[in-house]
């Protein structure tokens, strides 16, 4: 794998910008966090922290500009040796991290419109959370992606714990981090595997750097080992089947969209999937592809199957995600530049609809104290914007045209009939059509079905839900009728992660 | 710079809708109506616009949409599809005066969704990109979803709008599929229809395009066994709905465009497919149609008949086959259109399309039964209605190019024409029974009007067809001529 194909590039930030970009893209939100933390419960707290997190997701927006898409070589890079510091982004962590900067901000103006409480120490933990999300994406260093990871979960934990929004959250808060750790148990132990690979290979120096470690990979069975071992460590926080069982509890219990948007919003396991486990395992990655595309695939119908017997709204949504992950890991096991690049479009285009339906589904449970899809109905009279944006955004996860998941999805369906022939491809698609049909049998009962006698009175859309719903579905829909930028950003990135693979 | 005059027909309705939520909410109504006749305008002037004799495909317009999948916002019609213009404005425009007081809650909403469907309808005639003409395929599920849920007319609207949106939705996976196949056989992937038509393609693919097609505008058209969704949906939907997706044939449009002409050589080896599932429906519909006591169920069972002759006519491959299938489906929007209009005004008099509820209508409401008479009669292809010449083009090729199955579709169409009248008798003659019925109120002005304005329409072009088929003729014999490469 030392071959021109396998080796990586990288420009740096002095070649590109006056400024270390991406320093400042990880410090503002720690920065946020302590500014919003030493504000206390005050409400200028609320406003700096709305504030920090636009100002990070303006501040991914001047980073993409930065950013010349078709290059391969990562860019904006920063080394700094003695802490073993090496970040650097390509048109693939961009998406990801521009979906992690605006979920963050649509956060804090719903938080605000839910009535927390406390929601000064709320916004510190969220910006703290934001801070652990995209260090892992700009990182080059699985050591250091491993403790950003570690941050981010402290978070979610945090949040869990301190704003569950049902008396049943101690039972999910467990499985929540006995399953956490154990993943992340799996990535650490993957990464000292790498390490000792260069170890081995370089007179006992260590490193966990991405650019060192592509040119030590770790050979014959130890190479298969460190492959399962960050597989399923980044498969327990994707969640991929049958590694889910810690989301639907969280879902039912916890709070309910902030916790989940932050752990499925954007999908870091898919994203270190594509980073780190492709380059750095590739012959165990070809070897074992069918077996994993295999598995995604029966836990499409699987997962869907499991949907359908669910009663409750907010588990309903969280087997839709276990779902459509799987189709994630068919894109990116496809080995196929089409179907990368379609699983990272479809990763950030399930990211923003997800939330959003988290966010309805907050709403909704605000007016009426319940998510159990018997005790609602006629939801459509009373709040018919949010109900349409609900649909819009299951639309977009089953690739409606029109939306970012079509071309993805496209993307992807070109991929597998390549790589695995039209069956498998044709069956994945009919999984999504069943995804199509949970969706809407939930939204029909919650949101069409006759008004039941004696129902709460619910209150009409508030201009804080046009605001955050309307935002999330306007940049769905830009971005479904125009993909154009998005596809060219992540096109020369796709294809050098596709080129390893050539055959 | 010319007037992009298609882009302007397409999207006309969209900007209506915009429109609708500036402005309040009581004029809505009137908003849409304006909106509808602005498109008609437009349709008509497209059509005038249009120069038989000239170029296959002409009003051509092109943008780049999404460069590194080469795929582009192209637009033009054909002889094949110019005519569904006008004609898909006019029923809009007719089933929104039939239904002019049925919408009483969330009118904007409603027609927000009305003008949404119209948009996505014009643009499947207009597109020759395969990937725009999927995304306005797929763009009609959405408004159609709502309209049929939320304004149902049964209890089970809801459960049948979600039956239907999950069946199209599984059949545009062949659709795309297939497109996708089409573009990978390019030495450059395109989903230009203009470049793939003239594409030389291995057989193997050929076959699978084909195939694929098939079943993806086969749950659209409906042809046996894909039709379960019809019967059901025709006793769910509104009037005006079952109006306008019964009276617009898209999937058999779907066919013409895009099935045959992309995969010619399977096509032809798979003539006994395409015939044998036309006369199937055929037979299907006419017999379905006898064991009927609803009439809206009836008429959808004789559509499913009337198609499946459009089916088996094209299946003939010869430029008589695809004129006449043209003609017809262009009839049908009109006639079935009509059809299912007529029977909006009957259900909200008497609560019910049911045989059982009905009966001796036509004493009480004359002019209701005449219209639908004359409506269902065109439905039939009787001589002299505007169904008549397609249908007899159809025969003609039918009976040259599969004897067998043409002798079976004129047998089978007798049958429909008996049920038809067997289905009228029962619900218009006899003594009234019903209070219902005994107290009906025959046709309103406005109701009157629409009526009026559709039997010119079909006995005009019933009895001085020339011109419309006039336009169709040179398309079709392109269209046959593409196919003998």
């Amino acid at each position: 794998m030392n071959g021109p194909l396998g080796s990586l590039s990288e420009v740096f930030w002095y070649e590109q910008s006056g400024l270390p970009l991406l320093l400042l893209l990880q410090l503002l939100p720690l920065f946020g966090a302590a500014v919003v933390f030493a504000f206390k419960e005050r409400s200028t707290a609320v406003l700096a922290g709305k504030l920090f997190a636009l100002a990070e997701l303006l501040l991914a927006i001047v980073v993409v500009s930065r950013l010349q898409p078709t290059s391969a070589a990562l860019q904006l890079a920063e080394r700094f040796a003695p802490l073993a510091y090496h970040v650097g982004v390509d048109g693939v962590s961009l998406i990801f991290v521009l979906v992690a900067a605006l979920l963050t901000f649509l956060m804090t103006l719903y938080g605000m419109s839910r009535g927390m409480i406390s929601p000064g120490r709320l916004f510190a933990v969220l910006l703290l959370a934001e801070a652990g999300l995209v260090g892992m994406l700009v990182t080059l260093n699985v050591a250091w992606f491993a403790a950003f990871s570690a941050l981010e979960l402290w978070a979610v934990v945090y949040l869990l714990r301190r704003w569950a929004s049902s008396h049943a959250e101690t039972q999910a808060l467990a499985r929540f981090v006995q399953y956490q750790a154990f993943g992340w148990g799996l990535f650490a132990a993957g990464c000292v595997v790498l390490g000792w690979g260069h170890a081995e290979a370089h007179a006992g120096r260590w490193s966990f750097d991405l650019f060192d470690l592509i040119g030590a990979v770790p050979v014959g069975k130890f190479q298969t080992a460190a492959f399962y071992l960050l597989f399923y460590g980044l498969a327990v926080r994707t969640p991929l089947f049958p590694l889910h069982g810690w989301l639907p509890n969280m879902a039912q219990h916890g709070l309910i969209a902030v916790a989940p948007a932050l752990m499925v919003g954007v999908k870091v396991g898919i994203y270190g999937m594509f980073r780190f486990v492709l380059p750095l395992t590739p012959v165990a990655v070809e070897y074992w592809q069918p077996y994993v595309v295999g598995f995604a695939g029966a836990g499409v119908f699987f997962t869907a199957a499991l949907a359908f017997q669910q009663t409750n709204l907010r588990r309903l949504l969280a087997f839709a995600v276990v779902s459509h992950t799987s189709l994630l890991v068919i894109g990116v096991f496809s080995l196929h530049e089409a179907g990368i690049q379609g699983a990272m479009l479809l990763a950030a285009n399930f990211g923003l609809a997800a939330t959003g339906m988290w966010f309805i589904v907050g709403f909704v449970f605000r007016r009426t104290g319940t998510t159990e899809l018997h005790e609602l109905s006629g939801l459509f009279e009373r709040i018919p914007f949010l109900a349409i944006a609900f649909l819009g955004f299951g639309l977009a996860i089953v690739g409606m045209p029109g939306t970012p998941g079509f071309d993805a999805a496209h993307l992807i369906l070109e991929a597998a009939i390549d790589q695995f022939g039209a069956l498998l491809t044709v069956a994945t698609a009919l999984g999504n059509v069943a995804a199509a049909g949970f969706l809407l049998w939930a939204f029909q009962r919650a949101f069409l079905s006759q008004a039941k006698s004696g129902a709460y009175d619910v209150d009409r859309t508030l201009p804080m839900e046009y605001v955050v719903c309307g935002i999330a579905l306007a940049a769905m829909l830009a971005i479904g009728f125009f993909t154009e930028p998005w596809l060219h950003l992540t096109e020369s990135a796709s294809q050098a992660a596709a080129a390893r693979f050539a055959r | 710079m010319k007037l992009p005059l298609l882009s302007l027909l397409v999207f006309l309705p969209l900007l209506g809708a915009g429109l609708l939520w500036l402005l309040p909410a009581r004029t809505a109504r009137w908003l849409t109506a304006a909106s509808m006749l602005a498109t008609l305008a437009l349709g008509v002037a497209a059509l005038v616009a249009y120069q038989p004799a000239g170029a296959r495909f002409q009003l051509l317009e092109q943008a780049s949409w999404i460069a590194s999948l080469n795929v582009h916002y192209r637009l033009g019609v054909d002889g094949l599809s110019i005519l569904f213009l006008p004609a898909t404005a006019l029923l809009f425009l007719g089933s929104l005066v039939a239904c002019w007081n049925v919408v009483q809650t969330s009118a904007r909403l409603h027609y927000s969704l009305l003008l949404l469907l119209q948009t996505a309808i014009l643009g499947i005639f207009c597109a020759l990109d395969t990937v725009l003409f999927f995304v306005f395929w797929e763009l009609t599920l959405v408004p159609l979803y709502f309209l049929l849920g939320r304004w149902g007319v049964s209890s089970s609207s809801p459960q049948a709008a979600a039956r239907y949106f999950l069946l199209m939705l599984a059949g545009g996976i062949p659709l795309l599929l297939a497109f996708v196949l089409l573009a990978a056989s390019q030495p450059v992937p395109t989903f230009d229809l203009t470049v793939l038509l003239d594409a030389q393609l291995p057989r193997s693919t050929q076959t699978a395009v084909f195939l694929l097609c098939l079943l993806g505008f086969g749950v659209k058209v409906p042809l046996v066994p894909l039709h379960t969704w019809l019967p059901q949906f025709a006793l769910a939907a509104p009037g005006s709905l079952t109006a306008l997706l019964l009276g617009l044939k898209l999937g058999a449009f779907g066919l013409i465009r895009f099935a045959v002409p992309l995969a010619p050589a399977a096509a032809q080896d798979m003539h006994w497919l395409l015939a044998g599932l036309g006369t199937v429906a055929i037979l299907y519909g006419a017999v379905g149609m006898l064991a009927q006591t609803n009439l809206r169920v009836g008429l959808a069972y004789a559509s499913i008949c009337h198609v499946g002759l459009a089916v088996l006519g094209l299946a003939s491959y010869t430029a008589q086959g695809a004129q006449g299938a043209v003609s017809l489906l262009l009839s049908f929007s009109v006639a079935t259109g009509g059809a299912f209009l007529l029977l909006e005004f009957l259900r909200q008099r008497t609560g019910s399309t049911d045989l059982h509820a009905l009966g001796g209508a036509a004493k009480t409401m004359p002019l209701l039964a005449t219209g639908f008479l004359i409506c269902g009669l065109a439905g039939v292809g009787m001589p002299g209605t505007s169904s008549f010449p397609g249908e007899f083009l159809l025969i003609i090729a039918a009976l040259h190019s599969h004897t067998g199955a043409g002798m079976a579709a004129l047998f089978g169409l007798s049958i429909a024409a008996g049920g038809f009248l067997a289905l009228y008798r029962k619900a218009f003659f006899g003594p009234v029974t019903r209070p219902e019925v005994s107290q009906a109120q025959d046709l309103r002005p406005r109701e009157w009007a629409v009526l009026v304005a559709l039997i010119v329409m079909i006995v005009a072009i019933g009895i001085y067809p020339g011109p419309w088929i006039e336009i169709v003729r040179p398309a079709a014999e392109a269209w046959a001529t593409g196919l003998g490469r």
